[in-house]
């Protein structure tokens, strides 16, 4: 069983006008734990597509998706949303936090997803907060805390979860220069300390300093850089 | 409940307003139904607190005292009959009562003429004075809302338009009927009272409206079978049977329904924009993981806590009218009939939120992601 991440030979296809527009074509990438990863690219290059086809969120047209061992392409929706509750944390624009949850609450919300919370889970949420910086924010809720703080928040709920892939989707979009640069390091840290496979979307080039691989998209395409 | 109760918690002006909402279409319903069954107990409380099971008409009388008349020596056959434990005969008529010689309005009561033969089971408790005497026919006994259009315990009235003269000896309670007190007098001042005319007997021999029979396992088939021209049913047939007793019923529960339909359609809405309002939070939730089943959990959870509060406060605020409320008004709660609205508000909510819940399902997740707010 390999670990990680692999996508071979994707192509998303849409239908547009009657013509069928390859979104992505033939996309393959494999991401190993504690490997962190980039895709740059132009904006509908297929980022996005390509992010939810890894996020399991989208089911590609041809090719396949391995996530930790697990076949994506034959999978029900059911499964697929089991599959992101433990299997996937998502970092996504502007932290998308439940504006009515505290911090910490943020957290034990994906683990009500999946059943009971213990104590055991709300100890470890609290020191993964603690991790990032936010012990003195366990009580806040997401309109009292700033943009850093808020992507911290999605950054530790990514990891509730203890899940073997992170994709972060332009985890910086709504930052400045000094806290984009925190908010990624973390997400690198974390990503080595724990082994995580991450791929990380963004049109910051700022940022791909912390990564270990870096893929362009281009019209669908991707290739190393 | 996580999400429901955090979220009920953290926005308690716009949960308060739906509450509110909710609580006046509740009051309502109580209301309704406490002015429905005020009315019909007062049109009908004399049958309905009444120790007997079925009833037995003349044919063709539509189940009702005013158009039927029977013999009374019917009584000793009906209770030869099988499963027939008891019997006895009644009659009712409409009259005004009139206190002293005075021609002021105030002083002209309508009364109903309840005849039952003294010591019966259809003779109700007294809850003050003594019960009907055989012996002395003009005594009788009436229901204690006379005391407050000034009737006491021993005064003698009139009866307008005829001779008769009444003697109050007891008072009952709840005992009302066509929507005035009932006044219960011995068989045969009854008689006096409702044949006075020659030949409104129709030439029956000790004529009575109806016979009362006690009886769990009684079939009214069979006593029609053994009777001639008689027509048997049960004593909610015979409410039923009373003069625009449907017609006031069917108002009523018109009004029920329709306010019922209508909280279904306002309710449903409401909770309807509230999850179009969180369309993107769910999407988010979605995207990390969560599943129908748990979002539905949490709107019809949510839903479940918002009525029960209101239908709580609904019910303290319809008890709270009902100790306001002036006493001459036909307004009557019962516990079993709050609790039943309650039940049929609390699923009617409940079956709204269904709307909801159908939205929640289609929402997609992708929409959650490259969405910059």
């Amino acid at each position: 069983m390999s670990k990680g991440l692999q996508l071979s030979q994707i192509t998303k296809y849409y239908e547009e006008g009657g013509n069928r527009v390859a979104a992505l074509d033939h996309v393959s990438i494999s991401v190993e734990p504690g490997e962190f990863v980039a895709v740059v690219g132009p904006s509908g290059s297929g980022k996005s597509t390509f992010l939810s086809i890894a996020g399991a969120l989208l089911r590609a047209s041809e090719g396949e998706v391995i996530l930790n061992g697990h076949n994506l392409s034959k999978m029900s929706d059911k499964e697929l949303s089991n599959i992101r509750l433990r299997e996937i944390g998502f970092i996504m624009q502007s932290s998308n936090l439940v504006p009515y949850l505290n911090v910490l609450d943020q957290l034990l919300l994906v683990k009500k997803m999946s059943g009971r919370v213990t104590s055991e889970n709300r100890s470890f949420a609290i020191k993964l907060l603690e991790d990032l910086g936010l012990g003195a924010k366990l009580k806040s809720f997401p309109e009292e805390l700033s943009g850093g703080e808020k992507q911290r928040t999605a950054i530790a709920r990514s990891f509730i979860n203890n899940p073997n892939v992170i994709l972060a989707d332009e985890p910086t979009a709504s930052l400045d220069t000094k806290r984009a640069h925190e908010v990624v390091s973390l997400i690198a840290n974390e990503v080595k300390l724990r082994q995580k496979a991450a791929i990380m979307v963004t049109h910051d080039e700022r940022m791909l300093e912390y990564c270990d691989k870096v893929y362009r998209m281009e019209d669908g395409t991707m290739s190393l850089v | 409940m996580f999400l429901a109760m955090r979220e009920l918690l953290h926005s308690k002006t716009k949960f308060s307003m739906i509450v509110i909402i909710f609580v006046l279409i509740a009051w309502l319903v109580f209301i309704l139904s406490g002015l429905g069954n005020g009315l019909s107990t007062l049109a009908a409380s004399v049958f309905k607190n009444m120790d007997t099971d079925y009833v037995v008409f003349q044919q063709g009388s539509q189940s009702s005292m005013s158009k039927s008349l029977l013999s009374e020596q019917m009584v000793a056959e009906v209770e030869k009959l099988p499963n027939v434990t008891a019997a006895s005969p009644m009659g009712s008529s409409m009259a005004t009562a009139l206190k002293g010689q005075s021609n002021n309005n105030e002083d002209k009561v309508d009364v109903a003429i309840i005849g039952i033969n003294p010591g019966s089971f259809l003779e109700p408790a007294i809850v003050e004075g003594s019960p009907l005497s055989a012996d002395s026919p003009n005594n009788v006994i009436v229901n204690a809302t006379m005391k407050d259009e000034g009737f006491k315990l021993g005064d003698t009235f009139q009866l307008d338009g005829t001779t008769q003269s009444l003697t109050i000896v007891g008072f009952v309670e709840n005992q009302t009927y066509n929507h005035v007190a009932a006044v219960f007098t011995p068989m045969s001042e009854w008689r006096k009272i409702a044949f006075a005319a020659p030949g409104s007997d129709k030439g029956i021999e000790a004529p009575v409206n109806a016979i009362m029979l006690q009886g769990k396992d009684i079939d009214s088939s069979v006593i029609d079978e053994q009777l001639s021209n008689t027509d048997t049913v049960t004593r909610a047939g015979a409410v039923q049977g009373m003069p625009g007793y449907k017609e006031e019923n069917g108002s009523i529960l018109m009004m029920l329904g329709f306010l019922l339909a209508i909280s279904a359609f306002v309710l449903g809405v409401f909770f309807y924009v509230l999850t179009l309002q969180k369309t993107n939070q769910f999407g988010i939730m979605k995207a990390i993981g969560a599943r129908n089943s748990f979002l539905s959990k949490a709107i019809i959870s949510q839903v479940f806590v918002l009525s029960l509060i209101s239908i709580v406060i609904g019910i303290l605020l319809t008890y709270g009218t009902a100790a306001i409320m002036p006493k001459g008004m036909p307004f009557k709660l019962e516990t079993n009939l709050v609790i039943v609205y309650s039940i049929v508000l609390l699923v009617i909510s409940l079956l709204s939120s269904l709307v909801s819940v159908r939205r929640i399902t289609k929402i997609d997740p992708l929409k959650a992601l490259g969405r910059v707010e």
